[in-house]
């Protein structure tokens, strides 16, 4: 018997045992001639045969994706080169202090005008950049969708994950009046803006739209390790081909349904599984970009709030009444 | 293959080692503070409360002095504040004073020598000023200090300058370039902002200035004035030193679920209020106007003096030197000569109110 | 019957772990099996007590109801019920039934002839579960830090244990875990957008074959993992998540006590640079 790392009665599919070697896959030819010239690259790497597929490209280069990249670089750049600034141009203290560091948007003050370039504007410019090279990547996706003959479901699912980014820093500061509203680039940075807005606005735990996208949040991880679990558990029946046991059920897709069946009274089918992740997935976003959008427009204290409708639980006091010392005066 | 697999589970017992290295470990000391279920509890390690504790300890007291005799006034001359103590008592202040902000130079650190009476020395200006404030703080503030009170000792702690202070920032050095502007936080390794990328600098809206701290609405709906969204980093950079520099959470102060409500916060926020009020008027009415007359080696980078936050007294504990009554054998210090006895709303409040539920 | 179409000939006996043939039938669509008696006991004692605590808690309103662990005074032992007791026997309710449920999930999967990767996968979430209110408080000495049973009651005792290390963004596992949350649901996105785009194609078009899938991906990101690694992968990212969740819950009190920010320091002190 072979050893294993854990003790298992028998195989399961975690790993692939036997890994193939094969021709590089060129893709499915496409229409144009010149399209699929545009193709580039194709190599093994073999470190990842033992997950998923080893091949590694041939990626599609053409002009949506090209000038989404150079807009990318030029954005993605001059935040860096900010950064790199901040520390004096030293490349040490820009390692050591990288999580650190941060472009930040204008100050309140000026409402939403073009600052001067070190007081925000940098952050307006890579801000500018990065959107314009996000929505030519959305482009650039529904683009090969169309050109292989799929449904575009998969752009549409960005698109929802681009609503949600449009709100943070573009939909919500313009209605906001001020870009000192929005998100800033830096990795601690955009955490202290996350902390700073649930403070400002009175507890975001309380916002019901911030409630529905966490329940979406945990949705989608429960639905991927059910589905996945699942696929992977009926997988020595050919689970895993399931665009065949879409059109063609299969003991797979019986057995998959019938185990959900049997232990919560209900099932999905091999189709409309995916159509409950995409959904759970794509309304994450969908009603988080709502939940901020009505922070500090409609809704200015999400506690309050909370308490004027009834939502709020109230604790027994255990100190004598506090007063505020300010209104105790 | 059995080479890879090896290889790997090192490298991941290497690395779970490495950030383990940077943890604590069990038992831990538990407090609870809010009612049960809410998650209001102090979590305290009681190794490193252990380790620090030589560090906030009063020391010995001084024996009494004779009460009786000419005043202090009457036998020597320029004493302008203590001058109502017996010679006996005023001796004692002097020796207690000596010892808990130069032990190592003695009375000369203040005084010409030559002459006791001649304020030649900037330090013996400075000394008489400092006196001054710490009767104000222990008669006005009772709110804040009640009656455990301050003496030099808790901010100097031996050393001729207090440890933890804070000065002014220069301007940044971004400041008229075309880019890399800081915007006064985006700094690795602040210590007045517990190492966030938090506003570094809490302390000049807040402790010089009376900058609002408040920052959430007290209404659901946005009726009233806007308030940008920084503002909240401000004063989240200024609750984290506190947080620091006593020692304690944000559950010492506050239910979080509704950090504003007045009515949910325990009776420590009360404290805390007064607390920094006291500050305020420690720094602009007794330390800025000493800023003429220092030395450049005991002013900051902006020509500004030395000035106090929570750290400097507290120094990472809830209670200053662990809630030791120093002032009781220090009554000089209580108050200024000839004021009346003054209570605070708080110490009218039943103990049981001002100290968190076991 | 309830039954599907072609769900009879999957109705044998067998693949039971307790009690063999005594309790291996279906009630409608639910198979019960041993484990199945045992959920439904804990469920109906737990949801009971549930009820009982949210009579004697002042409120029936869904939003409001809160049943409460004990005081940290009592430490590990037994609280009064009305006192936190009644959260504790809710507790023990709570990990028999999910035992239960993983256990029935496992005879399910016998009998159909499955791995067990689905009931595999919810130990790692009832995992999760027992080390909020098993694990933590049992390392810091007293079942008072359970998270309450209620909607927005467990969100406030989460807006404080969090607050307690000042700035819990910071936590560098819950870091890890966040981002494998996001990630977990990128993913999901892009595999349920893959297959439908797949089979369901504009107008007119012939469903499409896995070729086109790995194509799509190939085009856009220059890789595609494939239709199993991508179940393989969603498994592994779903459960790191939730693994990483635990993990930043229990190091925070248990074995880290200052302020997450602060946890860094070890960053900027390296020999490297400091």
């Amino acid at each position: 018997m072979k050893k294993t790392l854990f003790p298992v009665p028998y195989y399961q599919n975690l790993f692939t045992k036997v890994r193939v070697n094969a021709p590089v896959f060129p893709g499915v030819p496409l229409e144009r001639e010149r399209d699929t010239a545009e193709r580039a690259g194709g190599i093994h790497a073999h470190v990842l045969a033992r997950f998923g597929n080893a091949q590694i490209g041939p990626i599609y280069l053409g002009f949506l994706g090209v000038a989404s990249l150079i807009f990318f670089v030029i954005g993605f750049t001059s935040i860096g080169w900010n950064m790199l600034v901040q520390v004096n141009y030293s490349p040490i203290e820009f390692v050591k202090q990288l999580f650190w560091l941060s472009v930040d948007p204008p100050s309140a003050k000026y409402g939403l005008q073009l600052p001067p370039l070190n007081e925000g504007g940098w952050w307006l410019f890579a801000g500018f950049f990065i959107t314009v090279s996000i929505l030519l990547w959305w482009a650039r996706v529904y683009r090969r969708a169309r050109a292989l003959g799929l449904g575009t479901h998969v752009a549409w699912a960005f698109a929802a994950a681009i609503w949600l980014f449009l709100v943070l820093g573009l939909f919500r500061p313009v209605l906001m009046g001020s870009w000192s509203e929005a998100v800033p680039f830096g990795i601690f940075s955009h955490l202290d803006w996350t902390t700073a807005f649930s403070l400002r606005y009175g507890n975001l735990f309380y916002n019901p739209f911030h409630m529905l996208s966490i329940v979406f949040l945990y949705g989608s991880v429960l639905l991927f390790a059910m589905h996945a679990g699942t696929i992977l558990a009926v997988s020595r029946y050919g689970g895993d081909r399931e665009i065949e046991q879409i059109y063609d059920r299969g003991t797979a897709s019986e057995r998959a349904a019938l185990f959900w069946r049997w232990t919560m009274g209900f099932n999905a089918s091999m189709e409309s599984v995916h159509r409950w992740a995409w959904w759970f997935a794509v309304l994450t976003c969908i009603t988080g970009g709502i939940g901020i959008l009505l922070t500090g427009t409609v809704v200015d204290n999400w506690y309050l709030w909370a308490v004027k409708h009834g939502v709020a639980p109230a604790y027994p006091e255990i100190w004598g009444p506090i007063i505020d010392p300010a209104v105790a005066k | 293959m059995a080479q890879t697999r090896f290889a790997l589970i090192a490298a991941a017992g290497v690395l779970a080692s490495t950030l383990l290295v940077g943890c604590e470990r069990l038992p831990m000391d538990t407090q609870q503070v809010g009612y049960r279920g809410t998650g209001m509890e102090q979590v305290t390690n009681p190794r490193i409360v252990a380790a620090n504790a030589p560090r906030h300890v009063a020391p010995p007291v001084l024996d009494p002095a004779d009460a009786s005799g000419p005043r202090a006034s009457q036998a020597y001359q320029n004493v302008k504040v203590l001058g109502h103590l017996s010679v006996g008592e005023f001796t004692r202040t002097m020796i207690a004073i000596t010892n808990w902000v130069s032990p190592e130079q003695g009375c000369v650190y203040c005084h010409n020598p030559a002459n006791f009476a001649d304020d030649s020395m900037q330090t013996k200006i400075v000394s008489r000023r400092m006196v001054q404030m710490t009767q104000e703080i222990n008669s006005t503030w009772k709110n804040h200090v009640v009656d455990t009170g301050v003496t030099c000792y808790t901010c100097h702690r031996g050393k001729n300058v207090p440890e933890y202070k804070w000065f002014a920032d220069p301007p940044a050095p971004s400041a008229g370039r075309m880019l890399g502007n800081d915007f006064g936080q985006n700094k690795a390794g602040k210590k007045s902002v517990g190492n966030a990328s938090l506003p570094y600098d809490p302390f000049t809206p807040y402790f010089l200035g009376k900058d609002e701290i408040r920052f959430t609405a007290t209404t659901a709906l946005p009726v009233n004035a806007q308030v940008p969204l920084k503002q909240a980093e401000v004063t989240h950079a200024l609750m984290i030193h506190m947080s620091e520099g006593l020692g304690v959470g944000c559950v010492n102060c506050h239910n979080t679920r509704a950090f504003a409500e007045w009515s949910q916060s325990p009776p420590a926020r009360v404290q805390s209020w007064y607390g920094i009020r006291m500050v305020r008027e420690v720094n602009n009415v007794f330390m800025v106007p000493l800023t003429p007359g220092q030395p450049k080696e005991r002013l900051g980078r902006t020509g500004d003096i030395a000035k106090v936050n929570c750290t400097t007294c507290h120094q990472g504990v809830n209670k200053p030197l662990n809630g030791a009554k120093m002032l009781t054998a220090h009554p000089e210090l209580a108050k200024p000569a000839g004021a009346p006895v003054r209570t605070s709303a708080l110490s009218e409040l039943p103990l049981s109110l001002i100290k968190p539920a076991n | 019957m309830a039954m599907l179409s072609f769900e009879r000939k999957y109705r044998v006996r067998g693949g039971t772990l307790l009690g063999g043939d005594l309790f291996d039938f279906w009630v409608g669509p639910f198979y019960v099996g041993f484990f199945g008696i045992t959920t439904v006991f804990f469920t109906f004692v737990g949801t009971a007590l549930i009820l009982y605590g949210a009579a004697i808690g002042g409120t029936w309103n869904l939003w409001q109801i809160n049943i409460a662990p004990p005081d940290l005074k009592y430490g590990l032992g037994l609280a009064p019920l009305k006192e936190g007791g009644l959260w504790q026997i809710i507790t023990v309710c709570a990990i028999g039934a999910f035992g239960s449920w993983a256990l029935r999930e496992v005879e399910i999967s016998r009998k159909l002839g499955m791995g067990y990767h689905v009931p595999v996968a919810f130990s790692v979430a009832v995992l999760g579960y027992v080390t909020l209110v098993v694990i933590r408080p049992v390392l810091l000495g007293a079942w008072g830090h359970g998270f309450p049973y209620g909607i927005l009651s467990h969100l406030d005792w989460v807006s404080n244990v969090g607050y307690q290390y000042l700035h819990f963004h910071y936590n560098p596992a819950h870091m890890i875990a966040v981002t494998l949350f996001f990630t977990t649901t990128l993913a999901l996105a892009m595999h349920g957008g893959l297959i439908l785009s797949s089979t369901n194609p504009p107008k007119g078009e012939l469903v499409k074959t896995p070729e086109h899938e790995d194509s799509f991906f190939r085009d856009i990101i220059g890789y595609s993992v494939g239709t199993l690694g991508i179940h393989r992968l969603g498994l592994f990212l779903a459960l790191s998540a939730v693994f990483f969740s635990a993990v930043c819950i229990v190091i925070s009190g248990p074995f880290w006590t200052r302020g997450w920010p602060e946890w860094w320091g070890w960053w900027l002190r390296l020999p490297i640079w400091s």
